[in-house]
């Protein structure tokens, strides 16, 4: 364990020294933070507000400013005295402009006309501005303040749905106290997601490790001070490590992210939950299982650049649940959902998957799945020892499945 | 001397092909023994078995009374034939790196790579990445990895290849210091003259057997015949005709007379016909390097009985 840790430390201290690694690790967070903003930049986001020239004969303009700020519209009122003849013109030089005429006609038709620029954007906005002219109206009908008051209010359905009868959903008071069962399971998920993602393509560096270490032909030498067995798992274990620092630094840019788009979010409250243990130990056993694969095919290659189809499609492995994904969100108690929790290949991804989805967690098949997994890891760690030892020594060639194979037998 | 090293009947095969037959020799303290071996003879095999790389299906590896997995590989030293480092790496770095896998106090192992560049005329080049240097300095880089550590048996497999006329003398310059204050050193190497300048016993091996074993004075005494070399023109047929000459090599006015094992050099010069043309005439023993193409390209060497006369060479030797 001594040598193992050595080459671990080893790993870490060369490629933290590595400008490649160091520029990755800080340009991957930023790329992701990058398409966050993105989004939101090129998203349908008009927060600025139109303007609405009011031609107002009736004396409602402050009513209706009243109702622009009481229902927070994205509308700037501002009176005019133009002639509806002469809009055209204006509207031609315009962008996000609305003239409303506001008069008799109005009163008495209930049609009111509006002009707007072609790229008007908040076009339903304007119906609710009519509520003064309508209360103008009633007026006229000669009723009463409070029967004007019961006509004028809203007829609201009112919906309630099964949740609401269980007392299960959730209020934005709720929400932003910490409170919503589902967040608890998400940001977690989430979490423990990028952290599995972030170690699975930090790991996939083992393969490169490895075969670049038989391409420089340094292996032979390493190998004569360590065992083979000592030589992975060292890898194993550094790799590990860069995986987490840099899954530390993309969650630092993510967290300070999400907190600076949603300032309000109990971000801490939700992530700092119990079952982010259960989920990062699934993260830490789909590494270990995929590092595995990767260090034993890295050393089955002369070179990375002449990857075979065979070795090719063994890299594809914990990419194959991303595939799955989709349906097992949508389903999560479904055959396929439960027949992939027990395939080790793909059960971190998908129980990650399941567990943020599911209200009620099946323990049962939680711990045969983890079982499945830890036994895989351990068959794998063996196989990938055998390949390893001998593939380490074999200058100049990939090895075939056939080699490969028997590797595996003796 | 002290057996430092001892290899007892290494056995070893691959797929079904029987790569090693029963290999012993040993090395001793302060010695320079080559191991010697055409291409695929299996000397990096029986290399890579002692270093525990590799283990044999029969036989055992001796090193200070230590067995197999035993064996402190911290006390040895091994350069490679296929080797290099870490391309993106500082070579005081590797250095270091390669001093700690052998548990070696780092402030020394500082100190001893210092010391070993400014030899090695690399001084300043301790925070070079290794792929800034030439393929000469990069091999002594590679050269000082494996002696780093202070090691009691040093393992080189070709560690002249690739460098220049004056490095190659430095190396030399160096191996022999190490043999000096006690390091064994098993060398691998086809550079015959070098093998014949600076060891002092030799191992050949051929298909997996051994063929020559013992000091190179008495495997040149025991194996390889006196050779005449005669400046004149001369017809071939009458060379071949005279007593104890087994093979004429003939080039232009220059013949090769090789001779019996056995001959008395003196008494058979005195057999020479009168009318053979004499310019010039030189006598000596066969070279290593001759010994070497000789066993490497007689296929017949390998016959049991052939063999066993070779191993005879090593049994009085051994």
């Amino acid at each position: 364990m001594r040598n193992s840790l050595k080459v671990a430390k080893w790993e870490i201290k060369r490629n933290l020294k590595n400008k490649t690694f160091l520029i990755s690790l800080f340009v991957t967070p930023l790329l992701i933070v990058l398409f966050g903003l993105l989004g939101s930049l090129f998203g349908d986001d008009h927060s600025e507000k139109a303007t609405v020239f009011v031609h107002d004969e009736l004396g409602i303009l402050t009513s209706m400013e009243a109702i622009v700020e009481q229902a927070d519209l994205d509308l700037e009122l501002q009176p005019t005295d133009i002639n509806e003849t002469d809009v055209e013109a204006e509207l031609e030089e315009s962008e996000d402009t609305a003239y409303m005429f506001v008069n008799e006609t109005a009163l008495t038709e209930g049609k009111i006309p509006v002009y707007t620029s072609n790229d008007f954007p908040n076009v339903g906005q304007l119906q609710i501005l009519t509520q003064p002219i309508k209360s103008l109206q009633l007026q006229e009908l000669g009723l009463t303040e409070e029967q004007m008051a019961a006509i004028a209010q809203n007829i609201d359905v009112q919906v309630q749905s099964l949740d609401d009868l269980q007392g299960d959903t959730v209020t934005e008071e709720q929400l932003a106290a910490g409170e919503d069962p589902l967040m608890k399971r998400v940001v977690p998920g989430i979490f423990a997601g990028i952290i599995l993602l972030s170690i699975i393509f930090t790991g996939m560096m083992i393969f490169q490790s490895a075969s670049q270490e038989k391409k420089d032909k340094i292996a032979e030498i390493i190998l004569s001070s360590v065992t083979p067995n000592e030589l992975m798992q060292g890898k194993i274990i550094g790799y590990f490590v860069l995986a987490m620092i840099q899954a530390a630094i993309i969650l630092v840019f993510a967290l300070g992210f999400a907190l600076y788009k949603f300032n309000d979010f109990p971000l801490f409250e939700y992530l700092l939950q119990p079952q982010l243990l259960l989920f990062l130990l699934i993260a830490v056993l789909g590494y270990l299982l995929f590092a595995s694969i990767f260090v034993g095919m890295g050393a089955t290659m002369s070179d990375i650049s002449t990857a075979g189809n065979f070795q090719g499609m063994i890299m594809m492995i914990p990419f194959i649940s991303f595939f799955f994904i989709g349906p097992v969100l949508s389903d999560p108690t479904g055959a396929l959902a439960k027949a992939l929790t027990y395939i080790p290949f793909t059960s971190p991804t998908i129980l990650l998957a399941r567990l943020v989805r599911l209200d009620e967690w099946n323990w049962l098949e939680i711990s045969i799945s983890l079982l499945i997994l830890v036994a895989t890891i351990w068959l794998m760690m063996k196989l990938a020892g055998k390949i390893f030892k001998v593939g380490m020594l074999m200058y100049g060639k990939n090895a075939t499945v056939g080699e490969i194979m028997k590797w595996l037998r003796t | 001397m002290n057996v430092l090293l001892s290899v007892e009947g290494l056995e070893k095969s691959f797929k079904d092909k029987k790569v090693l037959h029963g290999i012993s020799f040993e090395v001793h303290s302060g010695e320079i023994m080559a191991i010697l071996g055409p291409n695929g003879a299996g000397k990096s095999t029986t290399i890579r078995s002692i270093m525990g790389i590799l283990m044999p299906d029969e036989g055992s590896v001796i090193f200070h009374n230590h067995k197999g997995k035993g064996i402190p590989r911290n006390k040895i030293g091994y350069l490679p034939e296929e080797r290099g480092l870490y391309k993106d790496v500082r070579v005081m770095d590797i250095l270091l790196y390669l001093a700690e896998l052998k548990d070696y106090p780092l402030d020394k192992a500082k100190q001893r790579a210092m010391e070993y560049l400014k030899k090695l005329d690399l001084e300043g080049k301790e925070h070079v990445k290794m792929e800034e240097l030439s393929k000469g300095m990069a091999q002594k880089v590679q050269f000082i990895s494996s002696i780093i550590h202070e090691p009691e048996l040093l393992i080189l497999d070709e560690p002249f290849s690739g460098l220049d006329p004056v490095s190659q003398e430095v190396l030399k310059t160096e191996i022999r210091n190490l043999a000096k204050s006690g390091t064994a050193i098993l060398l691998s190497s086809h550079q015959m003259n070098l093998v014949e300048e600076m060891c002092d016993r030799v191992f050949m091996i051929q298909r997996g057997h051994k063929v020559i074993y013992g000091t190179l004075e008495d495997v040149k005494k025991q194996y390889a015949n006196f050779k005449c070399t005669i400046h004149g023109k001369n017809d071939i047929s009458l060379l071949e005709k005279i007593p104890e000459v087994v093979r004429v090599e003939q080039t232009d006015d220059t013949s090769i007379l090789y001779l019996t094992k056995d001959v008395e050099a003196p008494k058979w010069l005195k057999t020479l016909p009168d009318e053979i043309v004499i310019n010039e005439l030189t006598l000596d023993r066969v070279s290593l390097h001759e010994i070497f193409i000789d066993i490497a390209t007689d296929k017949n060497l390998l016959k049991d009985s052939e063999r066993q006369s070779l191993e005879e060479v090593g049994g009085t030797n051994a």
